[in-house]
Order: structure tokens, then sequence, then C-alpha cells
């Protein structure tokens, strides 16, 4: 049987978007940059920060947190694919080694789980960048804010990404969450999203430890980009989400609402072991069949996608 | 040290913690009865014993524990190494920690004169061609190593290696029958004196790639 895929409503028009002129034209000067990641960070922030909008933002966060791994691995050499740190990740048995790409994946979605409220927010921290900068990071984010605070907010993360891989070149991932846990503290976030790393390159970290401040600006537009793919990212989660919540009730496995909430918090689904034999985070029991033919469901439904192209061994999640 | 003397220190190491954490009173860790040159140099005494007795690397919190609140480890460890010029064995960082290793030009003559049991690690051909095979390409299980070696690698040979503790299980393959594929272990890393992953000598047939094109000009 098929189904007609649910319509989007109308009143998600209302989603607060990038204005065309900060889209059209490109940041060359200082003062274009600064002016145009003013108007984006103050759109993602509303997205963001204003939960009327229905920004799933730990679908956002975790969503993130794999494009950050993906970008990383490249920025460290690695060059894993997508896919495959995805998979590295869902399909090891607890207890296993992930390997180097799981592990990846793991550091930046301990890094977008990140509480920043609370005074001893800094413990969180230490124990993902480990030993050797756990008596840095402080200090380093704290020169960091104060830099985006007396100038721009771009220029505090580019200044922290700096003096870490001055620090120790070959730190591309501390350096990077700490560019983002600048931004988060500056906006006022209660969570880090990871929107630093995705559009970065080699080079680019390389002139800016290499020239210092002429070489800041390009780094600065490479993160206004980041920016603005994330405020697409996050409509686009936010119609993919009402979407779900508007067939919601006519799934009527049982936990279904559970299964439907796993769903808005994470980017991949695997439902062996996410939604049986129990769903994740909940006691409410589902079983082997019961998971794959919900997943199935909403892909009939037309509110989320099979990810990975394979007949066995599947992940689900709202968008690709 | 043979591998049984090691584990006699380390065991009396270990009793001897337990005895610190069940009343901290006992261990002074601050000796502030002592002038600031004879703390310091007791201090590097405590991390040059610590590291002694281990048979594995030593992180920085387990050495903090050892000296003054204040005291930096680093320093202590520089101020130690710097003791250690000349000497046959030298005390290095190996996955993230410290330990004592001896130096690489003596390693015929301890080969030649010790008995080293089950320390030894002598590799045949194919367990190192295998090694590297997961080190550059892990996660990767067996079918995966079949298609690089163009035949089956046998089940006797992972387990020895996975015996030595440097490849350990990942994630499993999304293939029929869900085979587990193989990592590199911290030990991987101590045993081939790797900081991390990226410390692997660079491959010459590296595809092309932007990035991978740009590399050489960085080194």
């Amino acid at each position: 049987m098929t189904y007609q895929p649910t319509a989007i409503d109308d009143d998600q028009i209302n989603l607060p978007k990038l204005p065309c002129w900060v889209t059209t034209g490109r940041a060359e000067t200082p003062e274009t940059v600064a002016f145009q990641s003013g108007a984006a960070l103050a759109v993602l922030d509303q997205l963001v920060s204003d939960r009327a909008h229905g920004v799933p933002v730990k679908l956002l966060a975790n969503r993130l947190a794999l494009s950050a791994a993906t970008a990383t691995s490249k920025l460290e050499g690695r060059l894993a694919r997508e896919a495959d740190i995805r998979d590295a990740y869902h399909l090891t048995p607890q207890g296993d080694a992930r390997g180097p790409d799981g592990d990846l994946l793991a550091y930046w979605r301990k890094a977008a789980g990140l509480r920043l409220s609370g005074r001893d927010w800094h413990r969180g921290l230490e124990g993902i960048v480990g030993q050797s900068f756990e008596d840095d990071v402080a200090g380093w984010i704290e020169a960091g804010a104060e830099c985006a605070r007396t100038h721009v907010p771009l220029a505090g993360c580019v200044a922290v990404l700096r003096t870490v891989l001055d620090a120790d070149d070959r730190a591309e991932r501390v350096a990077c969450l700490l560019s983002d846990i600048v931004l988060a503290r500056v906006l006022n976030w209660k969570t880090v999203l990871p929107v630093t790393t995705r559009r970065l390159t080699k080079p680019a970290l390389r002139d800016v430890v290499a020239e210092g401040q002429g070489a800041e600006l390009p780094l600065q537009v490479r993160i206004l980009e980041n920016i603005e793919e994330t405020i697409r990212l996050a409509r686009d989660l936010a119609q993919r989400a009402t979407m779900l919540q508007a067939v919601a009730p006519k799934l009527r496995a049982k936990g279904s609402d559970a299964a439907v909430a796993l769903f808005l918090s994470e980017d991949a689904v695997a439902p062996s072991t996410m939604l049986s034999p129990m769903i994740k985070g909940t006691t409410i029991p589902m079983t082997d069949r019961a998971a794959r033919r919900f997943c199935d469901r909403l892909v009939e439904l037309g509110v989320a996608q099979e990810l990975t192209g394979r007949p066995t061994f599947r992940l689900y999640g709202i968008v690709r | 040290m043979t591998r049984t003397a090691m584990n006699v220190a380390i065991k009396r190491k270990s009793a001897k913690g337990q005895d610190a954490s069940s009343g901290d009173r006992l261990f002074d860790r601050e000796l502030e009865d002592l002038p600031q040159e004879l703390r310091w140099r007791e201090w590097m005494g405590r991390i040059e014993a610590v590291l002694f007795a281990s048979g594995s690397p030593v992180g920085r919190d387990d050495l903090a524990r050892v000296v003054g609140q204040g005291a930096s480890v680093e320093m202590l460890i520089e101020d130690v190494q710097g003791e250690l010029t000349g000497r046959p064995y030298e005390l290095v960082q190996a996955a993230g920690g410290w330990m004592f290793r001896t130096r690489v030009q003596f390693a015929d003559a301890i080969k030649a004169a010790a008995d080293l049991g089950d320390q030894s690690l002598a590799f045949t051909e194919m367990e190192m061609g295998v090694l590297c095979a997961i080190a550059y390409h892990q996660p990767i299980d067996r079918a995966g190593l079949k298609d690089i070696f163009g035949k089956e690698v046998s089940r006797d040979l992972l387990a020895r290696l996975r015996y030595k503790d440097l490849i350990a299980s990942g994630p499993r393959a999304p293939r029929a029958g869900a085979p587990h594929t193989f990592v590199t272990t911290e030990t991987f890393l101590t045993t081939f004196d790797l900081q991390t992953l990226r410390d692997l000598p660079e491959l010459d047939l590296a595809v092309g790639n932007a990035d991978e094109a740009a590399r050489p000009s960085q080194a």
C-alpha cells in the first residue's frame, strides 16, 4: 500500500531564514564578514534558542557531530568517509574497541552533549580533550571568548583555533571543539553545536599558524559558510521533525512515542540495537521485528529514510 | 629487568596504592619539612621509581598523585630526563604516558643475553604484514584482509596478534554473518613508539587527493 507523503505545514514558512543580502554578496573584507556573520548568527541563534520554531536541537547537534567527524578525519589525514565513520560508531558491540573512526565520532558526539551551564562544566570538557590539554583549555576558552567580545565572534573562534594549533599542530579536533565552545559561550547557548569544522581545510589552518593575523579572514569566511549551512540544516530538520510529529498519531506500535522521540534526537537509528530489545534511553521493550516494521513504516509514510542502502545492518534517520 | 621482577614490583606498588587510598595521611605528598631543593629531588626520585616499577606507560594523573599539589609533572620529568643522558635507557612519552625503555642500540645485546620469554615480540613476515594492513585499514575484517593478501589470513595468526594485545575486536562488518573487524590497541602504539596512528609512516601509494597532494610541501 502506498501513502500520500505528508505535506509540509504552511506555518513552516515563518521559520527565520537568511536574508538574501547575506547569501548573495560574497564576504571579502573584515567589515563584510563581520556584518554577514552577525546576521547569520542572529538567525541561527533564533532557530536554536526559540523552542517555538521546533528545531530538534539534539538531533541537529548529533548530525553536525557526524559532519564534524568527517571533516576532522580529513584534517587528520585519515580521509574516512561519512558512511564508514557512522558504521564504525553504530556497529561496534558494547565493550569492543570502536577503532579510530568510531572514536572520532564518539569524541564529537560527547562534545555535542556537553552542557555549558553550571559552574563545573569544565570538568566534562577535561574528560573529552585528554590529559595533555586539560590544564590549558579553560584559559584558552576565556581568551577566545574575550577576543570574541572585543572584536567579533568569529575572530574569537579563529583566535582559539590558532592558540591551540600553535601549542600542538596536530590537535585539530581539540582546536575545532574549543572554537565551537567559544561560539556557544558568546551566544549564551547551553550546549555546543559543532559548526566550525565542516569546511576547514588543512592549508587554511596551516596558513593561520604560519602567518597569523593575515590568514585569519579566509578562515572566518569558511566558518561563516559553515554557519550558513547549519541554518539550512536546522530549517530542514525543523520541517522534517514537524512532518514526523504530524504522522506520530498514526503509528500504533507499542512504544511508538518513545521511538519517535529517539528519531528526534538521533541522526541514525539502528533498529536492531537502538529500538530493540529496549528503546534506547527507556525501559520500553520492542521486539526485533516490531523495530524493523516501525522503521519501514516511517519510510513508507515518507518521514524517514534508510541511510546506508544495504539490505541488512540498516540505519534509519529523518535526514540524510 | 625480567617480567617476573616487574610483576612483583607492580604488585607491591599496587598494594601500596591501596594502602595510600585507604589512608591518605600516611603518604606525604607535599614534603613540607624538606627544603625546596631536596623536596624537588625527592619528587624526581618518586617519579623515576614509579616509572621504573611499571611495565606499561604511566599517565600524568597517576604521576601527579605522588608529588606535591602544584608541582609540574612535565618539569620533573624533564629534569629526570636531563640526568639520564648517556645512560643505556631513556624516559620516553608513549601512548598517553611515560615509560622507561632501553635505547634501541642495545637491542642486540639484550637479545643475546636475556631470556625474553613471553616479552619477545618476534614477528614472522606474514604477521608483520597483517599487522600493517590492520593498522592502515582499520577497521578491517578477515574478508578485507583476504582482499589485500590474496589468500585467507589464518585465524591462528590473528589470535597470536590478539594474544600479544596488538589488535582487538572492533565494530561489526556489515556483511552476512556480521564478522567482527580488527583494530589496533594502545599496546600497538607503545610497541612501535607511536603517539597516535597519525605517526604511521605515509604510504607512497596513497591515492590522489587535493589534500594528499598538498602534504609533501608541509613536511
